[in-house]
Order: C-alpha cells, then structure tokens, then sequence
C-alpha cells in the first residue's frame, strides 16, 4: 500500500472509511473493531465526522494511515511519512507506526531522508545509491560503523587556552570547530572518547556536553564510502 | 458491485457540497432553449411545419437534447485520469482492488443520479416558462429503447473519456483529442441543430459513428419520431460500447507499464 492520499476532501474521514469497507470487503463486526482500534490509537475520535479539508497536514496524515491500514494489510509502503510535518506530529506518526508493526505485525516498508524516522522504526537498513544497493543490515550497526566522532562541547568560567604543546600529544583527528576564550567545540575520533575526556577535564570546565555526530554527516559518509565497502 | 454501488454513493454526497454548480447547471439548461425559442421562432413565422417538425416539436426536442447534454459529464473522467497520470498520483486508482474503468463509471453514474433530479425540474421550468406544448412519445416500447439507447451512449461517453484519458500514458499533451472529442460531439450529436435538417448523405454516414446515438437519436424518439431506428439504434452502439471496450482493454495493456509514480 502506497500512501497517496484517499481521501475526498468534500467529506468527512467516515465517509472514505465506509467506501474502502465495501471496496476491500470488510465486515462490518472487523471494520468497527479495526476502525475503533486505530481511532483510540491515533485518538482521533473528535475529528472522525469533520471536513477532511478542515484537517491540518498532521492529522491528515493519521486519518491517511487509518485509510490505509483499515483492511489490515501484512505489508505498507510508506514514502516520507513524516515529510512536512512538525516534530510533535512527526514523533507521534512514529509511534504509531511502531505500535502498529508491533501489535498487528504488519511489516513497513518506510522511504526516508528523516534518519530520526530510521532510527526510530528501521531494525533493518538497505541503503540504496544510484539504483544500487550499497547496505543491507541492520540499522544499529549502519549507524555503529558510520557513525566516527563525536562531538565535544566545553565551556569555561574563566578565559581558558587549551595548551597546544600538551594537546598535541592527543590532537591526531581532532577538529576544532569553534574557539573562543570561554567556549570550545571539537569534534572527536568516537574510539578516543574516554581517553580525551580524562585529559580535557583536567582543565576544569564548568560544563561539558558530549554529542553524537550530526546524522546528515553519517548519511553523506555512507554514500561516499559505502559504495566501496559494500559494492 | 457493492463497492461501484459505493463509489456512486459517495460521489453523489460529494456534489452535495458543490450546490452553487448545480444551480449553474440547471441556469445553463435555459441559453440553449432561450437560442432555440428565438431562432426557430423567426425561421417558423408563418410556416407551420419545418423539415417535419412542428415549432413545438421542434422545443420539444431542443429540451429533450439539452436535458441528456447535461447529463453527460464524461469529461471529469479523461480530466482526472490525464492529471492523475501527468502529476503521478493515477497510482491512487490502481492500488485499489476495484477496476478502474468500472470505478470511474461508477463516480460518473454517481454524479450524473445526482444531477438527473435536478436537471428534471430545470426542463419542467422551461416547459411552463416557455409555454411549450411538449411533444413526447406515449409509445413504451419506444420510450424503453431510448433510456436503453440513453444508458449506453452514456457508457460510450464514458467509455471514450476513458481511453482518451489513458492516452496521457502515451502522450504529454491529450487537450487536442479532447477538444476535437468536445466538437465532434457538439456538432454531430445533435445538439446545435437537428441532424436530420443536414444533408441525407452526411446524416447515413454518422449513423455508422456512435455520436449519432448518444443525444440525437434517444431525443427523435422521445419526440415519436425515427421509430423504426430504435433497434438498429441499440445495435449499434451496443456494438460501439463493445468495439470501445476491447480497444480500451489493449490500449491499457500496452501502456500500463509506462506509468510513473515516483517522487511523489
């Protein structure tokens, strides 16, 4: 099931949940306890008699997914579910996509640029560049090999210059990304984390934050290096 | 069938927003019976009959043929397939376990029950407006040959919506068959001025053509005339609706695979 919109604009979500009853030939006693069970999971009881053309793209997106997903389907096809939506709508068609794959055990079949919707959905990866497939696995350890550094954030009460001499003897591949007498951001080989830290804590900041590497820079690594190692 | 029956349903609960078109809809009925009023008037004058028609008979005719021109509402059908196929959305239609031409001549018999009611009362409005002393035939079995010839030219007209949609698969731009369609059917059909005022050559060759069967033959016959054409009539656009069907069949078969719906 590819999810390009359903629904009739004109009329209320209802109205296009009656029509695919009849045309996937759902009855009644399945169609009310699969529409009941999805209306309480995406808790959309408020707008199931409303204009769809009144619906914002968030709920749209829900009341397209009940669409799809009324006559049980064992397999979707989603491309971009989440494409246009704000974070808060974003992260609640994710958990619902999660229930659903959970509960009913439907299998998803999720296009995506969001890598937060990869993450969050996807135990299994393909990776596909220029129609060929350059990873097929699982996601934790796409993101484990591709993920390299990480990201360093130091701040200081006082005006604070990081020894380059003494720094140096553990400065191979690190980045400096930001300098200033009170603030320093890095970027970190992710196998060297400990190791830095200790030294770096010896010069007292006042805080210290420690990020994963932006997911937009794994992605682009992927594609540049990942057609060689898995081709 | 249940699920055409649907279709119908919905598309009619559909129009039930769009009300200030059907008010345009039943208005548009008069220009066409308002032109014939003044037209006909000035060429009958004194004459008492025209070509075998009477002034009446001829009005008669003019709201019979009117009354089924805005019946026809075909061309929603090539309409959506074409930019459902140009914008990469057609594959809304395919994913459906429902075949797709019945799905269309079901959303087209859905719109057309909705708009038969009130088109009805519109050609009432003009009969007693214009003062019209209606012609209409008392035959039954002529009056149950012509809905029969009604309903399949409809299904042709949907059925050659149909096909000239599916041809965007094939090409960019339709708009030219579409508007050759548009006046082969305005033209042909009847509905400008009664075929049978045309030269008797022009008229026995578009008796071979469908068109000819779609408005202006049901129209001659609920007024009681060409009562012996009304089973040759059935015939043949029978037979067009089947010649259609199977070109329909192939043309989808050919084409299908050229369909694009990526990046949507």
């Amino acid at each position: 099931m590819e999810l390009v919109s359903q629904l009739f604009f004109e009329l209320t979500v209802e109205d296009t949940l009656r029509l695919f009853k009849e045309i996937y030939g759902i009855p009644e006693e399945e169609y009310q306890n699969t529409k009941n069970y999805f209306v309480n999971l995406f808790d959309v009881k408020d707008l199931m008699n409303v204009q769809v053309r009144t619906l914002s793209l968030g709920e749209r997106m829900k009341m397209e997914l009940i669409v799809a997903l009324l006559h049980n389907p064992q397999i979707i096809f989603l491309d971009e579910p989440t494409i246009g939506l704000d974070a808060v709508a974003s992260k609640q068609i994710r958990s619902f996509l999660k229930a659903i794959n959970e509960e009913k055990g439907t299998t998803i079949v999720l296009t995506s640029h969001y890598m937060e919707d990869i993450k969050a959905l996807c135990k299994r990866t393909i990776v596909i560049n220029h129609g060929c497939k350059i990873y097929d696995g699982d996601t934790e350890e796409l993101f484990e090999k591709y993920q390299k550094n990480k990201k360093i954030t130091l701040t200081f009460e006082t005006a604070t210059e990081l020894p380059q001499l003494e720094f140096s003897e553990l400065d191979v591949g690190i980045v400096i990304l930001e300098e200033t007498p009170y603030k320093k951001v890095m970027m970190i080989p992710k196998e060297r984390t400990s190791e830095i830290l200790r030294n770096l804590m010896e010069f007292s900041p006042s805080d210290i934050s420690v990020e994963e590497e932006e997911i937009g820079t794994v992605v682009e690594r992927i594609y540049m290096e990942g057609g060689q190692t898995f081709a | 069938m249940r699920k055409y029956i649907e279709i119908a349903k919905i598309y009619i609960k559909a129009q039930l927003i769009w009300r200030a078109d059907v008010v345009l809809n039943m208005v548009f009925t008069v220009t066409k019976i308002l032109f014939a009023y003044l037209l006909w008037g000035a060429i009958f004058g004194s004459k008492a009959e025209v070509a075998g028609f009477t002034f009446h008979s001829m009005l008669s005719y003019y709201i019979i043929s009117a009354f089924l021109n805005q019946l026809d509402m075909s061309s929603l059908i090539s309409n959506e397939i074409s930019t459902r196929i140009r914008n990469g959305t057609f594959s809304k239609y395919m994913i459906l376990p429902v075949s797709i031409e019945k799905y269309f001549v079901a959303m087209e018999s859905g719109v057309v029950t909705f708009y038969l009611a009130f088109d009805f009362i519109a050609a009432i409005v003009w009969i007693f407006l214009f003062q019209i002393k209606f012609v209409f035939t008392t035959n039954l079995a002529t009056i149950a040959c012509a809905i029969l010839i009604i309903l399949l030219g409809l299904l042709f007209m949907a059925q050659l919506n149909y096909y000239l949609g599916l041809l965007t698969l094939k090409y960019q731009e339709i708009g030219t068959f579409l508007m050759i369609k548009n006046n082969i059917v305005a033209f042909v059909t009847g509905s400008i001025v009664p075929l049978v005022l045309l030269p008797g050559a022009f008229v026995s060759i578009m008796k071979l053509f469908p068109f000819y069967y779609v408005t202006y033959l049901p129209s001659m016959l609920l007024i009681g005339r060409f009562q012996n054409e009304r089973i040759i009539g059935l015939i043949v656009i029978f037979a067009w609706c089947v010649i259609l069907q199977i070109v329909i069949q192939v043309t989808w078969g050919k084409y299908r695979r050229k369909y694009d719906g990526v990046g949507i």
